[in-house]
C-alpha cells in the first residue's frame, strides 16, 4: 500500500497531462490532415498505434531507476552510434537523403534515437566532471567529441535539421553547467562566421534554396517563381495559417490542407493544418502546452537530485524546446524550412518513440526527486 | 565517484530561470508572429487561400450576327478552338509540353514563354487566352493530353466569319484582337481582356457595344494540382458560381448585298473607285462599296507582316473607304446645286441661253469648256455639262448663294453616318481664298460654280444629296443599320429614317434640274446617253463629272511607267432612278476613270438596270409599266448640233 501511495504522490501528473494533450490533438488533427491524401488515411490509426507503443516504453524508462542508465550511458551512447553506423550499410533513401532502417515493415530513424543517446551520454560526462566553476572552452574538447560523432554521422546523411538539432542540444546543455559567459559568445561567434563556409562547402543546393526562398519571403521580395518553385512549402504554409483567422475555419474544413495546397501536411507542416482549421486560439492553446512542457521540464530538472538528472531532464526539455521552435518557426516563415518535427504532434514512428522515451526520462527524473 | 547531490544541482538553479524566462520569451515571440499572420494579416492570407482554390472559367460571348436587309448574312461566327492557360497550375515542364502538343516553332515558344512571363500576378490563377483557332492537330493532341495538363484547357470558342469575304468589307469591318495599347485606353471598366476580340472597323467597330455582348464565367473548386473538385462542402465559397455569357445583339444592316455583287460586276474593268447607293425616301443605305478591298477574313486570323505592308502601300490604296473616308472634288456633279442657287436669284431666267464658244474668256485667263456648245440654257447646259454657262452664273450669282446652297444639301458636314471616320468635305468661302490664295477672284466662283475650285464631297455626301434632289428636298441621315434583334431573333429596336433637313424647292424650279438630269441620261445630246443599257428598263436621271486631279496631289514615289495613269481625271456619275418616281441614288466614282459619260455612268446605269429591273419586270403584269415610266418633262428636242455625247477630253 505504501508503495502504491508513494507513487500517486510521485507521478508526475502535470507531465502525464500535457504530453497526453498534446499527443491526442495530434491524433484529431492528422485525422483532419491526411483525409484528402487517399494513401495516408489511416495515418492517425497507426500514429495511435505508435503513441500507445511510446506510452508502454515510456513507462518502462520511467520505471528504471535512471542511475542504471548513468551506469550504461556509454553502452546506450555505443548502441546510438551503431545504429547510426547501421544506416550507411543498410540504409534506404528516400528523397536524396539516407535516414531510415528498414526493421520488417517499420523504418528506424536512427538520427531520432541517437539524440536521446547523446543527452544521456553528455549527462555521464557531466556527472563525473568535478568542475563545478564556470567552464571555459578547454573544458569542451571532450564533450565536443561527444557531440561530433553521431553529429558528423547525421550530417553526412544528411540530415541538417537533426544535426543543428544535436548542437543546439549540447548547447543549452552546456550553458546550464557554467559555460563562461565569454566561451559562449566565442562559440557564437565561431557559429556565425562558419555560415559562409557551411554555405559554401557543406550545405546542398536544396538547401541553399531554401535559405533563398526563406530570405526572399521574409523581406517581400518573393516573386511568383520563387512561390511557385522553392518557396511553395513556405508560402502554402503561411496561407493556411494566416487564412485561419482567429476562430480557424472548423475541422475538416481548411482549404489549404483539403485541397492538397500543404505538402508534408502530417509530417513537417501538421501546426499549419492546425492553425488554418483551428485558427489563433487553437494556436494559442497548441504553443501554450509547450510553453508549459518546456518550463516544466526545467522545473523538473532543477529538482533532480543529481547531476546526471538535472542534465538528462535539460536535454530532453532542450530537444522538445528546439524541436517545436524550428518547427514553428519554419512553419511560420520565421525560419528556412528544414525537416525538423513538431514533438508528439507530428506524424511519425521514430519521431513519437523518441520522445515518449525523453518523457519517460523526463517522469524518472522527476519520480525520484524525492528518493535516494 | 559518490555526489552530493543538492548542493551541487542548486548551483544550476540560477540558470533554469533564466533558460525558462528565455523559452517563455521565444514562444512568446512566436505567438507574436502567429498574431501577425492569422489576425493582422488574415485578409490578404485569406484571400490568396480563396483564389488557390477557385478558378475562373472564362464563358466567352457569342458575338451578334450582321445581316444585310433581305436577310442574307454578312458576319457570323464559326464554332472554332482556343487554349486557354492557367499560368499558376503550369510547371515550366507543362509549358514544354504545350509547346510540343501545339507543334510550336522556337519563336512561337519563345513568345509563348514572353506571354506567360509578362502575365501580372493577380490574374495567374486566370485562364488566359494563348492561342486561337488551333487546327484539327492540334485539337486532337491536346485533348489525348487533356487530363495530365490541368492549366490547360481547349474551350470552343466561336470564329467570326464573312461570306462576302472582301465585298463590303469598309463598311462592315472585322475584328481581331484587342492589343495592349487598346486594354490600356479602353480602361479595366471595358470589360475586354487579353485574348479578346475587338471590332475595328465599319459596323464590327461602331456598334462594339451593341455586337459584343457580355462574357459569362463559371468558378470553380480545384485542388493543389488544378483538378476540379467536385464535392461541395462548403469552404465557406458556393461551390459553382455561375453567370451565363449574354449574347450581342444582332443587327440587320440596310446594305443589300446582292447589289453590292452586282456593284462589284459592273466596276470590273477598273481598279479602283467607289459607289455609295441610298434610298431616297428614308436615307437608308443599299450600297457602300470600295474598290480595291480586301478580304476581311485574312485580317480576323492576323495578317502576316508582309501581306499587311503589301496592303498599305498599294497605290489604289485598298485600306482607305472611298464612300465616307475620303472625299474628292465633286465636278460637274455639283452643278445642279449651281443651278440652284441661281434659281434662286430674283431675276435669274433659266430660259436666257449663254453662246459657248469651247471657252469663257475672263481677262487673261481663258477658262476651258468640254467643247463649243453653241445656245444653251440651264437646262442644256445640264444635259451636255456645258461649263460656260455655269461660269456666266457663277459671275453672275457670287460665291456665297452657291456655297449656302451646298451646304443646305448637305455638303461640308459630316453625314454622321457613324461608321469609320467621316471626312466632312470642304467649302471655300471668300475668306479661305483670300487667306490661302492672298485674294478672291471671280474665277474662283466660276470653278466652284463646276464643282471644281476647292469644293470637297465624300460619295455618301453626294449620294443623300440627289437624293434630296429625287425626292423634292428631303434630306436624310444616312442609315445603315434597319433593326437592333436579340440572338432569338426578337427586334430589340427598329431605327426609323431620320431626317436632317428639309429644303424648300420651288416646283418649277426642281423641274428644271430634274429635265436636266432626265436629258444628261435620255436624250442624245446628254453626256451619259452612251452609257445607256442595251434594252434596259429602267429609266435613270443623273448627271456625270469628271473632276481633275489637282497638280502634285499624285504620288511621287509610284513607278514613272504607272504614274500616268494617276494623272488621269476621276470619273463620276451621280443620279437616281427610276427617273418618275425614284427610290435609289447613286454615287459612282471611278477614279483616275477619265470621262465621267465613259467611265462612271456605264456602272452606275447598269448597276440600277441590274438592282431596279429585276423588280420593274416581277412587278411589271401590265405591259404598260416601263413605258409609263417616261419622265414628267418632256425635253424639248435638241437644237444645238456641236453638242457632243462626252464631256471626256
Amino acid at each position: 500500500m505504501a508503495t502504491v501511495r508513494t507513487f500517486r504522490d510521485q507521478f508526475d501528473w502535470p507531465l502525464f497531462v500535457t504530453t497526453c494533450a498534446i499527443a491526442v490533438l495530434g491524433v484529431v488533427n492528422l485525422y483532419s490532415a491526411t483525409s484528402a491524401s487517399g494513401a495516408l488515411t489511416e495515418a492517425y490509426l497507426q500514429q495511435i498505434y505508435w503513441l500507445t507503443l511510446g506510452a508502454g516504453v515510456a513507462t518502462l524508462v520511467a520505471a528504471i531507476d535512471y542511475r542504471h542508465y548513468e551506469r550504461n550511458a556509454w553502452i546506450i551512447y555505443g548502441g546510438g552510434i551503431a545504429l547510426l553506423l547501421l544506416v550507411f550499410l543498410l540504409g534506404t533513401s528516400i528523397r536524396g537523403s539516407t535516414r531510415w532502417i528498414n526493421l520488417g515493415g517499420f523504418s528506424l530513424q536512427p538520427s531520432e534515437t541517437a539524440k536521446i543517446c547523446l543527452i544521456i551520454a553528455l549527462a555521464k560526462y557531466l556527472h563525473h566532471d568535478p568542475k563545478t566553476e564556470g567552464r571555459t572552452l578547454k573544458d569542451l574538447v571532450i564533450p565536443g567529441l561527444i557531440l561530433a560523432l553521431p553529429m558528423g554521422l547525421i550530417l553526412l546523411q544528411p540530415d541538417l535539421g537533426t544535426g543543428l538539432l544535436c548542437m543546439f542540444v549540447f548547447g543549452t546543455i552546456m550553458v546550464l553547467t557554467k559555460l563562461k559567459i565569454r566561451s559562449l559568445v566565442t562559440l557564437a561567434l565561431a557559429f556565425v562566421f562558419s555560415a559562409p563556409l557551411a554555405w559554401n562547402y557543406a550545405l546542398h543546393d536544396y538547401q541553399k534554396n531554401r535559405v533563398r526562398a526563406f530570405w526572399a519571403q521574409l523581406m517581400g521580395e518573393a516573386d511568383d517563381r520563387i512561390i511557385r518553385t522553392i518557396g511553395w512549402h513556405s508560402h502554402q504554409s503561411q496561407v493556411a495559417i494566416g487564412s485561419g483567422g482567429f476562430w480557424g475555419k472548423g475541422f475538416m474544413q481548411g482549404t489549404q490542407n483539403q485541397f492538397r495546397f500543404l505538402p508534408d501536411q502530417h509530417s513537417d507542416f501538421p501546426f499549419a493544418v492546425w492553425a488554418e482549421e483551428q485558427g489563433f486560439v487553437g494556436t494559442l492553446l497548441l504553443i501554450g502546452l509547450y510553453a508549459f512542457l518546456v518550463v516544466w521540464g526545467l522545473r523538473i530538472a532543477s529538482t533532480a537530485k543529481d547531476r546526471f538528472g538535472a542534465v538528462t531532464a535539460v536535454g530532453v526539455t532542450a530537444l522538445i524546446f528546439w524541436q517545436a521552435v524550428i518547427n514553428l518557426g519554419m512553419v511560420s516563415g520565421v525560419l528556412p524550412v528544414v525537416g525538423v518535427t513538431l514533438p508528439l504532434f507530428s506524424y511519425g514512428g521514430s519521431s513519437v518513440l523518441t520522445l515518449m522515451i525523453g518523457i519517460g526520462l523526463l517522469m524518472n527524473v522527476s519520480m525520484r526527486r524525492f528518493s535516494f | 565517484m559518490q555526489l552530493s547531490p543538492r548542493r551541487e544541482v542548486g548551483e544550476f538553479r540560477k540558470r533554469y530561470k533564466w533558460m525558462a524566462l528565455t523559452a517563455i520569451v521565444v514562444f512568446s515571440l512566436l505567438i507574436a508572429r502567429l498574431a501577425q499572420l492569422q489576425l493582422v494579416q488574415h485578409d490578404e492570407w485569406a484571400r490568396i487561400a480563396r483564389e488557390n482554390i477557385t478558378k475562373t472559367i472564362s464563358l466567352p460571348a457569342t458575338r451578334g450576327i450582321l445581316r444585310d436587309a433581305r436577310g442574307r448574312i454578312i458576319a457570323e461566327n464559326r464554332p472554332s478552338y482556343v487554349v486557354y492557360l492557367t499560368p499558376q497550375l503550369l510547371t515550366p515542364e507543362d509549358v514544354e509540353r504545350v509547346a510540343e502538343l501545339m507543334n510550336l516553332d522556337e519563336t512561337e515558344r519563345a513568345a509563348l514563354q514572353r506571354r506567360l512571363d509578362e502575365i501580372p500576378a493577380h490574374r495567374r490563377t486566370h485562364q488566359i487566352e494563348m492561342f486561337g483557332d488551333i487546327d484539327r492537330e492540334q485539337l486532337a493532341a491536346l485533348e489525348t493530353h487533356r487530363t495530365d495538363l490541368p492549366g490547360v484547357d481547349v474551350v470552343p470558342k466561336p470564329a467570326r466569319t464573312y461570306p462576302y469575304g472582301h465585298l463590303g468589307a469598309h463598311a462592315v469591318g472585322y475584328l481581331n484582337e484587342v492589343s495592349a495599347e487598346d486594354l490600356e485606353r479602353l480602361g479595366a471598366d471595358a470589360g475586354y481582356r487579353a485574348g479578346d476580340v475587338i471590332g475595328r472597323m465599319g459596323v464590327e467597330k461602331g456598334w462594339e457595344a451593341y455586337l459584343r455582348g457580355h462574357r459569362g464565367y463559371r468558378r470553380v473548386l480545384v485542388d493543389a494540382r488544378g483538378r476540379r473538385q467536385r464535392e461541395a462542402r462548403g469552404f465557406g465559397i458556393a461551390h459553382e458560381e455561375v453567370e451565363p455569357p449574354t449574347p450581342g445583339h444582332d443587327l440587320v444592316l440596310t446594305l443589300d448585298m446582292e447589289l453590292m455583287t452586282s456593284i462589284e460586276r459592273a466596276f470590273a474593268g477598273h481598279p479602283s473607285g467607289s459607289v455609295v447607293v441610298v434610298d431616297v425616301n428614308s436615307g437608308r443605305i443599299r450600297a457602300l462599296y470600295s474598290k480595291p478591298s480586301y478580304n476581311v477574313n485574312s485580317l480576323v486570323a492576323g495578317m502576316a507582316q508582309a501581306d499587311y505592308a503589301a496592303l498599305r502601300d498599294d497605290p489604289f490604296r485598298p485600306l482607305i473607304d472611298k464612300t465616307i473616308y475620303e472625299s474628292y472634288f465633286p465636278g460637274s456633279t455639283f452643278k445642279p446645286f449651281s443651278a440652284l442657287a441661281a434659281l434662286d436669284q430674283p431675276g435669274f431666267d433659266p430660259h436666257q441661253r449663254v453662246e459657248c464658244i469651247g471657252y469663257y474668256q475672263i481677262g487673261t485667263d481663258r477658262k476651258r469648256c468640254t467643247s463649243a456648245h453653241g445656245e444653251v440654257d440651264m437646262r442644256h447646259a445640264l444635259v451636255q455639262s456645258c461649263n460656260t454657262y455655269f461660269y456666266v452664273l457663277a459671275e453672275r450669282v457670287g460665291l456665297e448663294p452657291i456655297n449656302t446652297w451646298a451646304r443646305r444639301f448637305g455638303f461640308g458636314e459630316r453625314t454622321g453616318v457613324g461608321i469609320n471616320s467621316e471626312a466632312r468635305g470642304f467649302l471655300a468661302t471668300r475668306e479661305w481664298y483670300t487667306d490661302h490664295f492672298g485674294r478672291f477672284r471671280v474665277g474662283d466662283t466660276m470653278n466652284t460654280a463646276i464643282g471644281q475650285g476647292n469644293t470637297r464631297a465624300t460619295l455618301l455626301q453626294l449620294a443623300l444629296s440627289y437624293g434630296a434632289l429625287a425626292n423634292g428636298g428631303t434630306l436624310y441621315r444616312p442609315q445603315l443599320i434597319e433593326s437592333i434583334r436579340e440572338a432569338d431573333g426578337t427586334l430589340v429596336e427598329e431605327l426609323p429614317p431620320q431626317v436632317a433637313r428639309r429644303i424648300a424647292i420651288p416646283e418649277e424650279h426642281a423641274q428644271i434640274i430634274a429635265s436636266g438630269l432626265f436629258g444628261a441620261v435620255n436624250e442624245q445630246s446628254g453626256t451619259a446617253y452612251e452609257a445607256r443599257v442595251v434594252g434596259g428598263t429602267v429609266v435613270a436621271s443623273g448627271k456625270t463629272g469628271t473632276a481633275e486631279i489637282q497638280r502634285g496631289s499624285t504620288r511621287r514615289d509610284l513607278d514613272p511607267r504607272r504614274a500616268w495613269y494617276f494623272q488621269r481625271s476621276h470619273a463620276w456619275f451621280a443620279g437616281y432612278a427610276p427617273a418618275s418616281d425614284p427610290e435609289v441614288a447613286i454615287v459612282v466614282l471611278v477614279e483616275h476613270g477619265g470621262g465621267g459619260g465613259r467611265a462612271a455612268a456605264p456602272i452606275a446605269l447598269r448597276v440600277l438596270q441590274d438592282y431596279l429591273g429585276e423588280r420593274t419586270s416581277a412587278s411589271a403584269s401590265s405591259p404598260a409599266a416601263s413605258p409609263a415610266r417616261s419622265p414628267a418633262p418632256r425635253a424639248p428636242s435638241p437644237r444645238t448640233t456641236s453638242a457632243s455625247t462626252s464631256e471626256g477630253r
